[in-house]
């Protein structure tokens, strides 16, 4: 079904993809070609029959062979004509951790499932299980050949959405915590499944509450081994750290390239640009950003050359001194106003917006603290620092 | 544009940095901080035998034509083993301003002799090829039946007192003047202490000394020269950063208190990873700053002053807290942890302070 392979130029690339989309993909109604409006499950299925859901996948995967600087023209191409679908194996977790650690049968079963509906949510973190991951209580007993699951799952992004979870459940209680979790891929469309959204501190309901009462899971749906739920979980977790260093869960079209940031124009605007401090403060939080941005970029060719990047873990910590630094100057500039806030008010609306959104990074997929723990552990090379629950049966861990 | 292939110029580093790891030890270094010249000759010498004296020389004059990236290739090992040598003054600032400004007979003259190893070029008084300007200076230049005669005196150069020229920038109303006068009876020098034991800084005072001007100085020529200056300085800046944050998580593993290495303990784990985005930014941003000089982009002069203050900065904040987290060994004498401190304090003015360059990146980043 390929109709590209590695041996491509970027201009055969970009040639083949674009006719492809100018066969099939109506960019003015932003639909497929002969279609009044936008069917995500039949448009996922052409652009996965062709193979551009995960071009860098190899073809018996439902790829292409592609290599990610490749993959990159398949995207930018779809990206132009503000087409969905692509980059699915850079973005899509769930998918990407089956093709990764997930068995032949899974992977033959439910990648195609995967790859042409909604993105997978993410059923990690409980009340008691934040940073301390490890720590789930979410049940899961074998009754014949399916799991029953009993517990509660918070910070699910999508949950509404979402036709399967990545869930983290324990299987057994008698080991200590890591030994004792198995990786699901969940059904969420089933009775015993209830999605309550957060109210955010941004304003924003983006995550809700899982509560999961007695649902059930095949057995076959384990990604990974049972009770070696930890270990596929892991690559998992990596690639939404990755993800977020990269800057994905800031707000889109935030600042090009090219234009003006938005700090020097905010200074102007408010009088304080010829300020020598302020100028100084400014110029060293462009400067954070910038350098991250040649961080990753580091990263990136990197993992061209050698298939992996230690450079790539320090993203998502870099990108909370750029998110809190840039809202905290911009708060100091707005003075008075930036105690306003709402529709009346755009400026201080977006800053004080920001200055709380800030923490998404910081703390969203392990805070800046867990993070810092493993950049020293796994770059760096530090000891562990003895833990007190390591030789411990789970059943016995003390919890809040 | 480099005029050296990728592999060539990975084996040029890969050859030296197994050279510098094999010779450059600590007692080497502080050997040559007690002779007068404050290196090991030995060192330059090999450094001229491997070809690296002449790799911003273009290859008519005995060079190897490298560009921008082959010297921060060489600076970063060279600043990763502290070497005081004067490769900045003579193979970067000094080579440039010949190759640029200089007579047929001057070029072919002094710039075979840099790459043979043979001759040093110590650089002061003020404009913007001067690393460390002298706004103080008596100098002045008046014309004789040889040229031009040098006399007056001028503080803060480093390597003087065994340079066997001296290339002095006079600046004034605007106006940049150069010229070389050889080192003779004419010149005499006198050392000043230093804080960082392994910089030599001079005072030179010159009686009606031989002089060569520099014809046909332009502002621009003289920016790209100060431009290769700074990303040479940077890049040495961020291999000296990587060298002490390495040497430091050495210690980290192996020193033991209550029972346990001290890395395994969070309040010193969060302090490494936070030093190692400095030292990471450093790297990024020097060779940021010489590819975009390679490339003859727009951008040059917002990636120099990005490296200029990143690395300052991260060698200042990576080599402070380098002495915290080794503790009291770090705070003796003997341990190498303060000479690293030392040279990034050293490296404070080099080209202008951090917050001048903030503010240069600065009007960078503001819209055409």
């Amino acid at each position: 079904m390929a109709i590209l392979d590695r041996s491509a130029s970027p201009e055969e690339i970009n040639n083949v993809v674009e006719a492809w989309l100018d066969q099939h993909w109506d960019t003015e109604k932003r639909c497929a070609k002969g279609e009044d409006s936008y069917d995500e499950k039949s448009w996922l299925t052409k652009v996965f029959e062709a193979g551009f859901c995960v071009p860098s996948w190899p073809t018996e995967y439902y790829g292409l062979g592609l290599s990610q600087k490749q993959s990159g023209i398949v995207e930018k191409a779809f990206a132009k004509r503000k087409a969905q679908g692509s980059a699915r194996d850079r973005f899509h977790l769930g998918a990407i951790t089956v093709f990764k650690v997930g068995s032949e049968e899974l992977k033959r079963a439910m990648l195609p499932i995967m790859l042409t509906g909604p993105i997978c949510c993410l059923l990690y973190s409980e009340p008691n299980a934040g940073s301390d991951l490890a720590g789930v209580r979410t049940k899961a007993i074998l009754d014949g050949d399916d799991f029953i699951i009993t517990g509660q799952k918070i910070w699910t992004s999508n949950a509404q959405e979402a036709e399967y979870g990545m869930l983290l459940t324990r299987t057994d209680w008698d080991v200590p915590k890591h030994r004792g979790i198995t990786f699901f891929l969940f059904p969420m469309k089933q009775d015993g499944v209830e999605v309550k959204p957060i109210n955010q501190i941004t304003g924003e309901s983006e995550f809700n509450e899982v509560f999961i009462t007695e649902a059930r899971v095949p057995r076959a749906h384990i990604i990974g081994s049972l009770n070696e739920g930890w270990t596929s979980f892991q690559t998992a977790i990596a690639y939404e750290r990755l993800i977020m260093g990269q800057g994905i869960t800031e707000r889109r079209g935030k600042s090009k390239a090219d234009s003006e940031p938005q700090l020097i124009t905010l200074a102007r605007k408010y009088e304080k640009y010829d300020d020598p401090t302020v100028r100084q403060k400014i110029a060293q939080a462009l400067a954070y950003r910038e350098l991250n941005g040649l961080n990753m970029k580091r990263a990136k060719q990197e993992i061209m050359t050698n298939g992996s990047s230690s450079l790539m873990s320090l993203g998502k910590l870099a990108m909370s001194r750029v998110q809190h630094g840039e809202a905290a100057i911009a708060t100091d500039l707005l003075g008075n106003a930036a105690l306003l806030d709402g529709d009346d008010y755009p400026d201080a609306a977006n800053i004080n917006f920001d200055a709380a959104k800030a923490y998404m990074n910081s703390i969203g997929g392990g805070t800046d603290q867990i993070q810092k723990n493993i950049i020293a552990e796994r770059v760096l090379n530090l000891p562990k620092e003895p833990d007190l629950d390591r030789n411990v049966a789970f059943r016995d861990v003390k919890s809040s | 544009m480099s005029q050296i292939s990728d592999e060539d110029r990975q084996a040029l580093r890969d050859g030296f940095a197994r050279y510098l790891d094999a010779e450059a030890h600590e007692e080497k270094l502080r050997a040559g901080i007690a002779n007068n010249r404050g290196y090991d000759e030995t060192i330059w010498q090999q450094m001229s035998e491997m070809g690296l004296l002449g790799i911003a020389i273009p290859e008519d004059f005995g060079g190897v034509g490298g560009g921008a990236i082959d010297v921060a290739l060489v600076m970063e090992e060279v600043g990763g083993k502290l070497l005081p040598v004067p490769f900045t003054s003579t193979c970067v600032v000094a080579t440039e301003m010949i190759t640029r400004f200089g007579t047929d007979t001057i070029k072919k003259d002094l710039l075979q002799k840099i790459v043979a190893g043979e001759l040093t070029v110590s650089i002061g008084g003020t404009g913007d090829f001067v690393s460390l300007s002298d706004d103080g200076h008596s100098l002045s230049a008046k014309p004789s039946v040889d040229g031009w005669a040098m006399s007056g005196q001028v503080s803060f150069i480093s390597h003087a007192g065994v340079a066997d020229y001296h290339l002095l920038g006079l600046k004034k109303d605007r106006v940049q003047s150069a010229y070389l006068v050889k080192a003779s009876d004419a010149v005499s020098a006198e050392r000043l202490s230093t804080n960082d034991p392994a910089q030599r800084l001079f005072t030179l005072n010159f009686s009606d000394a031989n002089a060569i001007k520099l014809e046909g100085i332009d502002a621009e020529g003289i920016n790209q020269v100060r431009m290769r200056g700074m990303a040479a300085v940077a890049a040495e800046q961020a291999g000296a950063t990587r060298a002490i944050f390495d040497i430091t998580m050495e210690y980290l593993r192996t020193r033991y208190q209550f029972g346990r290495p001290i890395g395994s303990f969070q309040a010193i784990k969060h302090m490494a990873a936070d030093l190692l985005v400095e030292v990471e930014s450093a790297t990024s941003a020097a060779l940021a700053a010489a590819k975009a000089l390679d490339a003859g982009s727009p951008s040059a002069p917002k990636f120099i002053s990005l490296a200029a203050f990143t690395c300052k900065d991260a060698f200042r904040t990576v080599s402070a807290q380098a002495i915290q987290m080794h503790g009291g060994i770090a705070y003796t004498e003997e341990h190498i942890a303060h000479l690293y401190w030392r040279r990034a304090r050293a490296g404070l003015p080099l080209f202008g302070s951090s917050d001048e360059h903030r503010e240069h990146y600065l009007k960078s980043r503001e819209a055409a």
